[in-house]
């Protein structure tokens, strides 16, 4: 390395991006009810408080719920979709790919506030299952994404030598592609449920007032006593991420590695 | 090479079309593929001689014409049914599974009981050369090892016919040439119709008992190796197959069973009517392989024919020598390769040499 001051920027701006989130744990064991140092103590206490909060268990199972069929709709999507993108020609193939993917640069407040719109229009009640549809189109892209990586590290003569040695198309598709594009489908199934467990905007907008976890979060930030045990599941939450998105990228190089292709590049 | 002769017919193409939308991939192919035989289907690429063996495979459908093999017409029949298999370029070995259960994958709807399945699947790995070798991880395997469970897993079901898409491509040259006498022993043991595409001339050489070279989705010419390299039926095939040197030449009179020609640098020449294929439209050339030519010493006496010349390039090659040779005093180049036996020194550029060469070693493409 030629020039330093890169190494010093490149410091820097590591520090700048993750000492905020070392400072969750440390205020998180810290026996104070006041966010600000010298550190007062080691205690469990804000841990106790967060696991009895009764409406925080709800905002919880509700936003599992969410997570988790998000995850399997949006992944179930994606397997459609890349697989299309991969395998097959059709008119207007690029234009419907393209749409498919611009939520990913959409702003999510768009989509949100058109979501709104549309469903109050319609007269449908909003719920958690509103919000799973918002948050469907917001993760699908994701989906895609992964999943055309996976189907594209695919050697399509596999396919034709099962056909060959007389499976029929779906046998085939059971036998030789689905268990190759598998970590490709759990890691795609992952990060769909990271994103979608702790997404914002759709889940404020289109949650009408449920308890979700993001949102409830959110509007704990208001009362001071409750700041140290939302650290507290800060930290629990940063905790699942890590091992989340750490066993996403091990099943997709995973996956790669098995179908002998190159790795072109992931999330981490 | 008369073993394809006295055969009966395994496949047939019948004005073969295939389109690509506007793309006219193969243009009328027609031809018949003995049964026991070892075919190649030779040309460069993007020739279409992939799409044919896929057509055969079932996994192109063609636009217009008729497949046969074994006498059923294969319109309408899907690539998991036909009597075809393949072992494929990338070979496709299932990484999931280990070299036993790739060899053994299409026996799984195979009534027999898994113990007979074990015993045939060890027999077609004892017979590709990998005894022993069905628990390993079929995504470890070298180059080669893989070609041979591709073999072993294509070969367990007994197909009618085998299809080899470019399988040595991949390999080394030495691993390239031992696969080559390789395939040859198994074809013989087997007995089955070997269908081979490659670009590699030499290859198809050495392991057909006969080949279709093909050029822009026709078949230019349909012959065993040693008709196809002796006697071109076109200029095209001539200078894909081998070296082949072209020299300018008139045509004086032809009869109905000979030519003659004035050719450049060689003189006037009487060729039987068989060194003269049909016409083409094209300014008329003779053709002669290098190894035709040879360069007189001083103490040999003179031959049938010869011609003086002058050494232009001189390429050694250890056991050959090539020569370029300006012919007669003329602009004319030819090589020729010596073979380099003691007491038959390496000659110099810019020597005088005398050429000999034989009129029946000529061909005539005009």
């Amino acid at each position: 390395m030629k020039a330093p001051w890169l190494r010093s920027f490149t410091l820097l701006y590591l520090v700048f991006l993750y000492s905020p989130i070392i400072l969750l744990p440390i205020f998180a064991f810290n026996d104070s009810k006041v966010v600000a140092f010298p550190l007062t103590g080691f205690t469990l206490g804000w841990f106790r408080e967060m696991f009895s909060d009764v409406n925080l268990r709800i905002a919880a199972k509700n936003s599992l719920i969410i997570a988790l069929s998000v995850a399997t709709l949006s992944t179930i999507l994606g397997i459609f979709a890349a697989r299309a993108s991969v395998r097959y020609r059709f008119p207007g193939k690029a234009a419907i790919m393209g749409l498919i993917m611009l939520p990913l640069v959409l702003p999510e407040m768009i989509v949100a506030m058109a979501l709104l719109v549309v469903l109050l229009s319609m007269g449908v009640p909003l719920s958690l299952f509103t919000v799973i549809i918002g948050q469907v189109l917001i993760c699908t892209p994701f989906a895609v994404a992964i999943l055309t990586s996976a189907f594209q590290s695919l050697d399509r003569s596999l396919e034709e030598a099962a056909m060959d040695l007389g499976e029929t198309q779906w046998s085939t598709f059971r036998l030789i592609v689905l268990p190759l594009v598998m970590p490709g489908i759990l890691s795609s199934f992952l990060i769909c449920f990271t994103i979608a467990f702790d997404e914002f905007i759709v889940a404020n907008f289109l949650g009408s007032g449920q308890p979700i976890l993001s949102v409830y979060i959110f509007g704990q930030f208001r009362f001071p006593a409750k700041v140290p045990s939302m650290l507290a599941l800060g930290t629990v939450l940063v905790c699942m991420s890590i091992i989340l998105l750490g066993f996403a990228e091990y099943m997709r190089r995973r996956g790669i590695a098995k179908a002998g292709g190159k790795d072109t590049g992931g999330f981490l | 090479m008369t073993f394809s002769d006295d055969r009966p017919t395994m496949i047939e193409f019948k004005d073969v079309h295939k389109y690509y939308g506007d793309y006219h991939a193969l243009r009328g192919i027609n031809g018949t593929i003995k049964a026991g035989e070892f075919f190649s289907l030779l040309g460069p690429s993007g020739c279409g001689k992939t799409t044919l063996l896929r057509t055969i495979a079932g996994f192109e459908d063609i636009s217009s014409g008729v497949i046969m093999i074994d006498g059923k017409d294969m319109a309408g029949v899907a690539a998991n049914v036909r009597p075809t298999n393949m072992v494929f370029q990338s070979y496709a070995i299932f990484p999931h599974m280990s070299v036993a259960e790739n060899v053994g994958f299409g026996l799984r709807k195979d009534p027999r009981s898994k113990e007979e399945k074990a015993r045939a699947v060890a027999e077609a790995l004892e017979m590709v050369g990998l005894k022993g070798y069905g628990n390993r991880a079929a995504h470890a395997l070298s180059g080669g090892q893989r070609q041979r469970v591709a073999l072993a897993r294509a070969l367990i079901l007994k197909p009618k016919v085998l299809l080899l898409d470019e399988p040595l491509s991949a390999l080394d040259k030495k691993m390239r040439e031992h696969m080559q006498v390789e395939l040859i022993k198994l074809q013989r043991q087997v007995g089955i119709t070997f269908i081979l595409v490659t670009h590699d001339q030499e290859e198809a050489l050495v392991m057909s008992d006969r080949i279709a070279v093909m050029f822009e989705g026709e078949i230019a010419q349909l012959a065993d190796p040693e008709t196809l390299y002796r006697r071109p039926a076109t200029k095209k095939v001539a200078d894909f197959i081998g070296t082949m040197n072209f020299v300018p030449a008139e045509i004086l009179s032809e009869t109905g069973n000979a030519v003659e020609v004035d050719a450049k640098g060689l003189g006037r020449v009487m060729l039987d009517i068989a060194q003269a294929p049909a016409k083409a439209g094209e300014s008329p050339v003779v053709g002669l392989r290098p190894e035709t030519l040879t360069l007189l010493y001083d103490d040999q006496k003179p031959s049938e024919r010869e011609t003086d010349g002058v050494i232009d390039e001189v390429i050694y090659f250890g056991d050959m020598t090539y020569y370029d040779v300006y012919l007669g005093g003329t602009d004319v180049e030819v090589r020729l390769s010596m073979r380099n036996v003691p007491g038959r020194p390496v000659l110099d550029v810019g020597e005088k040499v005398r050429v000999a060469w034989s009129p029946s070693a000529l061909v005539l493409f005009r």
